[in-house]
């Protein structure tokens, strides 16, 4: 299995339901993205990550130094 | 003396007992099913909270739409459904006065969300206890939207005035694992800076379908140093909101109605993909890198019920929660030092568009008020379209400000732009992100001593019209 957003591998059952044997919700590891297997993701182009935007994403809020 | 709810359950029976909740009791999939209920609450006129009684693969209910009416809200007030928005502002301006009224802290065998507990982390599924959903379809997770979360100041744990009490979105991540979004103006943020300076975990209770002020102050703009516990208490007219130590953290309190309260630690140093999530304004914020909360104790109601709300193209749930609740915090702040402004309507997308009304001293007093709005910690960064009315001009009837902008403004020297101020990174036309310019339209009458040539007098309605408007209303109401 693939992460329909960034293309990983490192897919993860993170929750199975419940009550009954009715569904999973699988998150991908390198961007966090999580669907259930009820749903048919459907990207938008421009929310999809690669590794290299995965890295350079903006960082909220700053981290500060540490004091000394 | 108003009604008053303790907690989501009271005020979910007053909503049903008045006409506005509905109940769905066929089961329903978690997506598109919760969210579509949302945007169409959101459409009818006075629209209901949703209770979904069975959601497919989970054992427990989810309410939505809870605050998304002037009917909801005036009942969430004590208040008749019908009351307008504007008796709605002026209640709540009448009852802030009360702050701080002292919360009531529970022992924790009296606190209703302590029923039931789960004190490892391994034994926690955040799935077997909230029937998590997508809300928006490109949304990169399932989100709490309506969370109230609590932390306290590390460097003062004890200042209880500094116990922040706030709503920020919450991506869920795993079982025990959550993002949460910390804008650097939140009071959160300048918790975690100095934690982070430190390399300090930071203690977190996250509260989940609460009493519908504790959610109401939760997103309410107040001061740093100003209890949201002491303003719940003040806006249910004196009487004490009730809370209850949290398991963890000896100096962490949560409301003691609570139906799940998820405790743990926001990671320090640590930022990993949170988002899309479909904010406020409308649209998607992207995905950043985001803090990291690990949950590892969990109590809560039996059969707890989650209280989640919609977010879309204004106006939705989102628009009526932070509507007064955005109006009333400026107006204070304002009116300390100007007691000459009547009114502040910033219900236009958490106060990004504002207009006041207030009486004019001298020449140039419409755009000072408005420099002292922009001075607010809050309109600092999320006020952007400012426009300033005459005390005669009620600020929440728009046709009336219209009026004062057609027949008052001239724009060449009534209107301003200031460049290259704080914006709010989530309103899609700010660039970069958290820079903005802002507009003042200053809509007044010139005063001494700027000239004012041309002075008219004002239309006065004619002699006994009030005596006709009430018998026309009664023939009307005959037909």
């Amino acid at each position: 299995m693939k992460c329909p957003r960034c293309d990983g591998n490192k897919i993860e059952v993170i929750a199975t339901s419940p009550v009954g044997n009715v569904w999973e919700v699988y998150e991908c590891m390198d961007c966090f993205y999580s669907w259930r297997s009820t749903e048919t993701p459907h990207i938008h182009d421009k929310f999809k990550l690669k590794k290299e935007q995965i890295d350079n994403l903006q960082v909220i809020p700053p981290i500060p130094p540490l004091d000394k | 003396m108003a009604k008053v709810y303790q907690d989501l359950r009271s005020f979910l029976s007053t909503l049903e007992e008045n006409g506005q909740l509905v109940r769905i009791k066929e089961e329903v999939n978690p997506e598109p099913d919760i969210a579509a209920a949302g945007r169409a609450a959101a459409n009818i006129e006075n629209g209901p909270a949703v209770l979904f009684e069975k959601v497919k693969g989970y054992p427990y209910s989810v309410v939505t739409n809870v605050h998304g009416s002037w009917a909801n809200h005036a009942l969430m007030l004590g208040m008749d459904k019908t009351a307008t928005t504007k008796e709605q502002f002026h209640e709540i301006n009448r009852r802030w006065e009360r702050f701080p009224v002292k919360p009531e802290i529970l022992k924790r065998e009296e606190a209703p969300c302590k029923e039931n507990t789960i004190d490892k982390a391994e034994d926690i599924n955040l799935f077997e206890i909230l029937p998590l959903y997508r809300i928006n379809d490109q949304d990169g997770g399932f989100f709490l939207s309506k969370a109230s979360i609590i932390t306290a100041d590390p460097n003062e744990p004890d200042n209880f005035d500094k116990l922040n009490v706030g709503t920020y979105r919450i991506q869920v991540k795993g079982k025990n694992r959550v993002g949460i979004q910390a804008l650097a103006f939140h009071d959160i943020a300048i918790q975690l800076e100095a934690a982070e300076r430190k390399n300090e975990k930071v203690p977190i209770c996250i509260t989940v379908g609460n009493s519908p002020l504790v959610t109401y102050m939760a997103s309410t703009p107040v001061m740093y140093t100003q209890n949201e516990y002491e303003f719940v208490g003040a806006l249910q007219d004196g009487v004490p909101a009730q809370i209850v130590k949290s398991d963890l953290y000896e100096n962490l309190y949560v409301p003691a109605g609570s139906e799940v309260v998820l405790e743990g630690y926001i990671e320090p140093r640590v930022r990993e993909v949170e988002g899309p999530f479909g904010e406020f304004p409308g649209s998607y914020s992207g995905a950043r890198r985001q803090c990291v909360i690990t949950i590892t104790h969990v109590t809560h109601r039996t059969n707890p019920i989650f209280e989640n709300l919609y977010l879309g193209i204004p106006w939705t749930e989102i628009d009526y929660l932070m509507a007064l609740n955005t109006s009333v915090p400026l107006y204070q702040q304002i009116k300390r030092d100007f007691p000459e402004v009547q009114a502040v309507n910033a219900m236009y997308t958490h106060g990004m568009g504002c207009i006041i009304s207030t009486k004019v001293r001298f020449g140039g007093f419409g755009k000072e008020v408005a420099f002292r709005l922009l001075s607010t910690p809050h309109g600092g960064s999320y006020s952007k379209i400012i426009i300033i009315v005459d005390e005669f001009v009620d600020p929440f009837n728009l046709p009336q400000v219209m009026w004062a902008l057609t027949t008052r403004v001239r724009p060449d020297k009534d209107v301003v732009v200031i460049p290259n101020c704080p914006g709010m990174p989530l309103d899609p036309s700010s660039y970069p992100a958290g820079m903005h310019s802002k507009l003042i339209i200053d809509a007044t009458t010139p005063k001494d001593p700027e000239p004012n040539p041309r002075e008219v007098e004002l239309l006065e309605p004619p002699v006994g019209y009030e005596k006709y408007e009430a018998l026309i209303r009664k023939l009307m109401s005959e037909m």
